[in-house]
């Protein structure tokens, strides 16, 4: 038994061998955490587990039992977006957007840790995270204008 | 030219047919093993129904953010809310569309949608609801668009943003089908251009796997001569045990004879054997010693979508349906119809959102693959290559290797020589048998090899030409095509003829440029980076500092201009810290996005100069993984300021423009820095040392 997004859910037992990646995308339907390269470089898995951003394409389903984990899907209240994903949309970060839920994912774990990060603990945080359209800039504005905003 | 088209019934509703004269909106094919579609038949984009209006992007969105751009044009010309305009992906049940590539969507349909928009406003003006209406072309002039008026130049939150942030389904890999299983299909250890096919499995062991549901042996069309093994599971994780598990032998032909790919492509090495075949540039110029004699080496490179190629077939009732992430629908439909001697009309392609495209996706590949499975197993298949497929078996940016020689007079050049060897763009080895490959060598040359060589100065008695040789891995286009590596070289030997002059780089520039357009955004890049009233090159404690500026044209329609300043340290590490960067593409329709243009540009700029590479070992691609072909990171990023031209100027592309400046302007910021001219890239920060 876990927390996926406030909701008590079971590993089927077929899945636990699987990384918590496979098993939000196939199992629960939750297609906003992305397969980028499947060894933890690119961050484009990114959830949240444990108030960790963690890269769930090397996370074992296995190792899931007692955790919280959060996912995009469960950021917004409603209607209402989470701070962090207003700012992504203020600042029209996203190109292509494959890479952008692991950013918005790690920018979360980010702030929730840090509310007042310094531009060397931006970097820090998000270094993991590739993207390759050219973004960068605009996610540092957009964890800026968060951060006033949190 | 003809500018009639219709607007037709379309069941219910009131649908309109965009016409235009392909004589004016056409270009050359940039994919030539696709016939050039009927612009005319480009069809069906804009619909009207019960007050809302649909528009169809006849465009693949991959982070350009087309559909933010065209919904902008749609909602001027029809004159109505935001709101109002549904935007849908299209399918291959539509009439075809040309690929999406080259920088052309903006240039191309602006005024096609902007002319069928205006006619479906005239007609709801005029209280019909259904049926077909003519769309007569008006004057520019009388579009809305093109006098600036409601959403152009506006900057709206972006199509398909709020599913991004929120994490909804929209690429490919995110398509469910109830019995859905999940596929690969492995290939030799291999290069593509080497004939391989799997030999014997331990298919026993392969069954032993949970979530094993069959071994495929009719896998697909080979990509380049590599026959593969298909493999089919209930949960993509099982994948990787039978892969294990079957332990296929593969028989693999013998190596390449290209397989030292560098050697292969040196230049010297070319030019010492005679001319080389094809001509860019036909001055002659004069013997004699030269003043500049520049070698410049770039090397493949990965396009390096975070995206990894994926494609969900479902094969059901006698009709495939696939689901795609591609720069091009109709091709796919069109091959894998071919491929399974299946009807068109039996293959339904839909686009998904692209995860990053830069050029790569415009073949049919996993798309394949996942046909070929679905057809096995009568389910729906969901492949999604991973990250080492993707290098393995994707093209690439090609190798190239420059030599360029420049002499000057009275601060001018009076003579200029480029010789370039690489390997086919255009042309590409990924979808022309070697055969055809030797026929458009013959008669063709390679248009995206030598894109660029001809360059937008006036430097007298000017020759450029250039040679392609098939490699063993498989190269084609990758954002701005052979743009990006001429520019990198021409813009180098160029900063090197204005120190050989002792004039200042940006005035050596302007006293060579005829053109005005690029005269401004040169004059204005130099403006805002302060280029005359900062030094170009600095000492900051052991930091070494330096300014480089460079410029070009895109297309011959698109211009840029980039002032970069590094800081090198004494080990040689190189921080870009600073990027200028001006651009004028005509009527600019979202500010912001064609901004967000050129900060790709930018990083894919950086990316050439500090990091892209792609390593071979024996001919086949070495690299597994971003640790092995590295892209750049947040913690590279410079800061970076643009400036947009705003002219009156047609609207063109801007997806590829600033290609041709950035890499140079790094590269003689470097220059500048320790004195050191790089002619081997990426940079090697050895050589860079104190």
């Amino acid at each position: 038994m876990f927390r996926l997004n406030g909701q008590s859910e079971d590993v089927p037992g077929d899945w636990s061998d699987e990384p918590l990646l496979h098993l939000l995308r196939e199992h629960f339907g939750l297609k906003g955490a992305k397969f980028g390269c499947g060894v933890g470089l690119c961050g484009a898995c990114k959830v949240i587990v444990d108030g960790e951003a963690v890269r769930s394409c090397t996370f074992p389903a296995s190792a899931l039992e007692g955790t919280e984990v959060r996912t995009i899907e469960g950021l917004a209240r409603g209607e209402n977006l989470h701070p962090v994903q207003a700012a992504w949309l203020a600042e029209a970060v996203p190109q292509c957007g494959y890479c952008q839920s692991g950013q918005i994912m790690s920018a979360v774990a980010l702030l929730e840790q840090n509310p007042a990060p310094s531009d060397t603990d931006v970097d820090a945080a998000m270094d993991g995270n590739l993207c390759r359209c050219g973004t960068y800039t605009r996610i540092r504005k957009a964890i800026a204008r968060a951060t006033e905003a949190v | 030219m003809n500018r009639r088209g219709f607007l037709k019934a379309g069941g219910v509703g009131l649908v309109a047919l965009i016409g235009g004269g392909a004589a004016v909106f056409s270009q050359v094919p940039v994919i030539p093993s696709r016939p050039e579609p009927d612009f005319e038949a480009a069809a069906g984009w804009i619909a009207y129904r019960d007050g809302r209006y649909t528009l169809t992007l006849p465009r693949a969105e991959m982070g350009q953010n087309i559909a933010t751009a065209m919904k902008q044009i749609a909602c001027t010309e029809l004159d109505v809310d935001w709101d109002a305009v549904d935007v849908e992906l299209h399918d291959t049940a539509r009439a075809g569309v040309k690929p999406t590539v080259g920088s052309e969507s903006v240039m191309l349909f602006t005024e096609p949608l902007a002319q069928a928009c205006a006619a479906l406003r005239d007609a709801v003006a005029a209280g019909r609801a259904t049926g077909e209406v003519e769309v007569v072309a008006r004057p520019r002039s009388a579009l809305k668009v093109f006098q600036r008026g409601g959403a152009i130049g506006q900057s709206p939150v972006i199509a398909q943003g709020l599913e991004i942030v929120t994490g909804q389904p929209i690429y490919a890999a995110d398509i469910d089908r109830p019995g859905m299983l999940f596929g690969r299909v492995l290939r030799a250890p291999a290069s593509t251009e080497v004939r391989s096919r799997p030999v014997a499995w331990n298919a026993d062991a392969a069954q032993a796997v949970a979530g094993f549901v069959a071994v495929v042996e009719d896998a697909g069309p080979p990509i380049g001569q590599a026959q593969g093994l298909g493999i089919v599971a209930s949960r993509p994780g099982a994948l990787d045990a039978i892969a294990e598990a079957l332990a296929v032998e593969w028989d693999v032909g013998s190596d390449h004879p290209r397989a030292d790919v560098g050697a292969a492509i040196d230049v010297d090495t070319a030019l010492a054997a005679g001319p080389l075949p094809h001509v860019s540039l036909d001055g002659a110029p004069e013997d004699g010693a030269w003043d500049v004699d520049l070698r410049v080496d770039v090397p493949l490179a990965a396009h390096g979508p975070i995206e990894p190629r994926a494609a969900v077939a479902e094969w059901a009732d006698e009709r495939l349906t696939i689901w795609a992430g591609s720069q091009d629908v109709f091709y796919i439909r069109d091959v894998v119809a071919d491929a399974f001697s299946l009807g068109a009309d039996q293959v339904l392609v839909q686009s998904c959102r692209v995860g990053g495209g830069f050029g790569g996706k415009t073949i049919c590949t996993v798309e394949a693959e996942a046909a070929a499975l679905s057809l096995a197993l009568s389910a729906p298949v969901k492949v999604q290559w991973t990250r080492p497929q993707e290098f393995a078996l994707a093209f690439h940016r090609p190798p190239s290797s420059h030599r360029i020689k420049a002499r000057l007079q009275d601060g001018r050049v009076t003579d200029w020589d480029h010789a370039q060897v690489s390997s086919h763009v255009m042309f590409t080895s990924a979808v022309l048998p070697s055969w055809m490959q030797r026929g458009t060598d013959l008669f063709a040359g390679d248009g995206g090899v030598e894109r660029g060589m001809a360059v937008p100065y006036r430097l007298g008695r000017a020759r450029a030409a250039y040679d392609a040789l098939r490699l063993p891995v498989h190269t084609g286009p990758w954002r701005g095509l052979g743009a990006g590596p001429n520019a990198l070289a021409t813009e180098s030997a160029l900063d090197e003829a204005a120190r050989v002059a002792g004039l200042d780089p940006l005035a050596f520039r302007l006293a060579h440029i005829d053109d005005p357009r690029l005269a401004a955004v040169l004059e204005e890049v130099g403006r805002i980076a302060d280029w005359s009233g900062t030094a170009q090159s600095a000492q900051r404690g052991e930091t070494r500092i330096g300014r480089g500026i460079a410029c070009g044209i895109y297309k011959e329609v698109s211009y840029a201009a980039t002032v970069a300043e590094v800081a090198v340290s004494p080990d040689g590490r190189v921080r870009v810290t600073h990027l200028w960067c001006t651009h004028e593409c005509g009527l600019v329709v979202n500010p912001d996005q064609v901004k967000a243009q050129c900060e790709g540009n930018l990083l894919w700029s950086l990316g050439m100069v500090l990091t892209d590479d792609l390593p071979l070992d024996r001919g086949r691609v070495a690299a597994e993984y971003f640790s092995d072909a590295p892209i750049p990171t947040l913690t590279e990023t410079p800061e970076i300021t643009i400036a947009l031209l705003d002219t009156d100027n047609p609207p063109v592309g801007a997806g590829e423009t600033a290609m041709v400046s950035g890499p140079g302007a790094i590269a003689n910021a470097i220059r500048a820095a320790t004195g050191h001219r790089l002619s081997r890239f990426p940079v090697d920060v050895t050589e860079l040392a104190a």
